[in-house]
């Protein structure tokens, strides 16, 4: 458990915290762009391989293979590339490709929805239970504080469900689907936020299910198929990367008493405190948009996330001499955390 | 011809919704930048073809745009772009260039401590690619030509009147036309020896070289007896023009081109901003964020954080100085994002809301 600290502590947190957030931005220069474009290349070109291998090939080792380049390059482009882009890391380039307000991604949420579920409310309200509503996504109970009901009980399922629908779960979160059953959304403002929701999605199931597999002509079950699987295995990757971050033990969430009239420097120790990073070597880091940087992420969601690896040793001796809990673990241990915590919460405390 | 119809069908194709709900807007620009730096559909570049020696701080730049470049009017402006360590910057520059030559041209002087002017000098090469914005700006030959022209510079102000010099020459209408450049030393006169062959081939231009004088009333009038009768194009450093505007009065004959940015106040001084969307004048204390002084003053832009997180505020300052409260940076670049929760302005600003 981490240490509160002091006004005064966490004032002089902040200071410290601050003064790495300047060191990165001072720094900043042509290899962030060059990596940023590096990577959309690199997307660019896994996603022509693998609709060329679905559409042309025949046997089962090609399927597999194409399937994979397109579901390695839906993974760059929505982690490394989208939200990382649509966070304004890459806006002091002013380059309009990477362009946090024009950039839209290939994926069923749109990015006006995310700029606002996710860059506002969800950075600026980290783990405030009644203010973040990415808490268990209205739907699954991830820590105590939460009350239980007997909905509750059905959770392992449906955090199942939501792992394989990944980015429809995503889609549909700034929809607030909850708060018109619950009677606090008119049904008139629900229309009216579903509307860009519907004719995005309407675009995406065309794109994938129909335009490409009418392309391949013969070959098209093929590539319906192929491109299920690779929507599939970015849906898996994104539940267990972004709940890895989030959601296992060691993280603590907050009430809205406890983080009123919060300082820059409390607000630090709420974003470290709300999040927990995933071990794991370079290419791992770049899968997961450097959101197995998590921590350094919530504290810098603007700075370009290739640079958190190069800060996370300072960011991490930093939070040990302030007494603040640094969560860090493998893949497999965060994973196994986090669905434990899921089963184990189905039940009352 | 051909390439640009061809360029104004792509563009119109992928431009539509459909493509670009399907990303296919997106996947060209990238495969067409793979092919060839230079081309694109959504952006006009050009690659540098040649850069001329003009004096010893003065470099001509020698472009061949992609199909996107409208072309220009003698005297107008464009917007270069270039990536200096990752960031795309922008600066205008006037085309010196006839618009009927093969191909535009600016001509840069090295601007002590200039960033851009610098990197342009130490760092741009031919083959190079750069970013170019629509000509634009009023400071053209009027159509008919007036009978009598003065053709007015100071240093690197005479890029845009040589615009017009060359498109005169271009048209054989150089018919009473007076060139008058000042310069600090012979060694710094732009385009010395072309405006020499210039006078030479053309009677109807008479060209001063004015060395080491500065501009002083009484000897250029001495000089351009007429010069009230005459239309006349003035572009120099700001003391110059400051100086040579008090000789024209308010005149309608006398059109100018400035260069220079604007001078940054003190902070937590009063402040006009205007809105350029909204057409809106205001004026603003200068204490607290740009955000906070505009809800004051009655303006509702888009916020989320507050905090200069979450970048929704986000808005395009088109001139103007702002210091950003977290960096404690104070930038005067021209066209770019400002976020306006954590910025405050240190001079008048445009802005794009």
């Amino acid at each position: 458990m981490s240490k509160t600290l002091t006004p005064q502590e966490a004032d002089a947190f902040g200071r410290e915290l601050d003064a790495v957030r300047q060191q990165v931005l001072a720094d900043l220069g042509q290899r962030d762009a060059d990596h940023m474009r590096e990577v959309i290349v690199l997307s660019h070109r896994a996603e022509a391989l693998g609709r060329l291998l679905l559409h042309f090939g025949i046997d089962p080792l090609t399927f597999i293979a194409g399937a994979g380049a397109l579901g390695l390059a839906k993974i760059l482009e929505n982690m490394e590339i989208g939200h990382n882009v649509m966070h304004g890391q890459y806006d002091w380039t002013s380059d309009p490709a990477l362009d946090s307000h024009t950039y839209e991604w290939d994926i069923a949420c749109t990015a006006a929805d995310w700029r606002h579920s996710h860059n506002f409310e969800h950075h600026t309200y980290t783990n405030i239970l009644g203010k973040d509503r990415d808490v268990g996504y209205g739907l699954l109970r991830i820590c105590p504080e939460q009350r239980w009901r007997p909905r509750h009980l059905a959770q392992p399922i449906a955090a199942g469900i939501l792992a394989l629908n990944f980015q429809w779960g995503v889609a549909l979160h700034d929809l607030r689907l909850d708060q018109v059953l619950s009677g606090k959304q008119s049904f008139a403002k629900f229309h009216q936020r579903a509307r860009p929701f519907l004719a995005k999605a309407r675009w995406q199931l065309f794109k994938d299910y129909f335009m490409f597999p009418a392309l391949a002509l013969g070959n098209a079950p093929r590539v319906w198929l192929g491109n299920g699987v690779a929507n599939l295995g970015r849906n898996l990757w994104t539940w267990a990367v972004i709940f890895c971050g989030h959601f296992p033990a060691g993280v603590r969430v907050y009430t809205e008493e406890e983080t009123r009239n919060e300082s820059r420097g409390q607000w630090y120790a709420r974003q470290m405190n709300g999040s927990a990073n995933i071990e794991g070597g370079r290419l791992f880091h770049l899968l997961t948009g450097h959101l197995s940087h998590q921590i350094e992420h919530h504290l810098f969601p603007d700075l370009p996330a290739a640079r958190y690896p190069e800060i996370a040793p300072q960011v991490r001796e930093i939070c040990e001499r302030y007494g603040q809990r640094y969560t860090t673990g493998t893949f497999r241990r965060q994973l196994g955390s986090v669905i434990g915590r899921i089963a184990r919460l189905a039940l009352p405390n | 011809m051909f390439t640009q119809t061809l360029a104004t069908a792509a563009r119109r194709l992928l431009g539509t919704k459909a493509a670009r709900r399907l990303f296919l807007d997106r996947q060209a620009e990238i495969l067409l930048a793979e092919l060839d730096p230079v081309w694109s559909l959504s952006e006009t570049r050009a690659r540098v073809v040649a850069i001329i020696d003009e004096t010893h701080d003065t470099k001509t730049f020698v472009l061949a745009p992609n199909a996107g470049w409208q072309g220009h009017q003698a005297g107008q402006f464009t917007t270069l772009e270039v990536e200096i360590d990752g960031v795309r910057t922008r600066r205008c520059y006037s085309l010196c260039s006839a618009p009927g030559d093969r191909h535009p041209a600016i001509t840069v002087k090295r601007a002590p401590g200039g960033q851009v002017s610098n990197w342009l000098h130490d760092e741009l090469r031919v083959g190079d690619v750069v970013g170019l914005g629509a000509a634009s700006g009023d400071f053209v030959l009027p159509a008919p030509l007036p009978a009598r022209l003065l053709l007015l510079s100071g240093g690197s102000g005479v890029t845009p009147v040589m615009s017009m010099l060359r498109e005169l020459a271009a048209r054989d209408a150089v018919a009473d036309v007076v060139f008058i450049n000042y310069a600090r030393s012979r060694a710094d006169v732009i385009f010395r020896d072309e405006l020499t062959q210039l006078a030479a081939r053309h009677a109807g231009l008479r060209l001063l070289l004015c060395i080491d004088d500065g501009f002083a009333e009484a000897r250029f009038a001495e000089l351009v007896p007429d010069f009230a009768a005459r239309d006349t194009f003035l572009c120099g450093p700001p003391a110059m023009m400051a100086c040579a505007e008090k000789l024209w009065a308010g005149s309608s004959r006398l059109r100018r081109e400035r260069f220079a940015a604007p001078v940054p106040r003190a902070a937590g001084a009063s402040v006009q901003v205007s809105l350029i969307r909204s057409g809106k004048t205001l004026a603003i204390s200068g204490q607290g964020s740009l955000l906070q002084q505009l809800e004051a003053a009655g303006e509702r832009p888009g916020y989320g954080c507050r905090m200069g997180i979450c970048h929704t505020c986000r808005c395009r300052k088109q001139s103007g100085t702002v210091e950003n409260l977290l960096t404690g940076a104070v930038s005067s670049t021209p066209d770019e994002d400002i976020q306006l929760c954590i910025s405050v302005p240190r001079s008048d600003l445009e802005l794009g809301l």
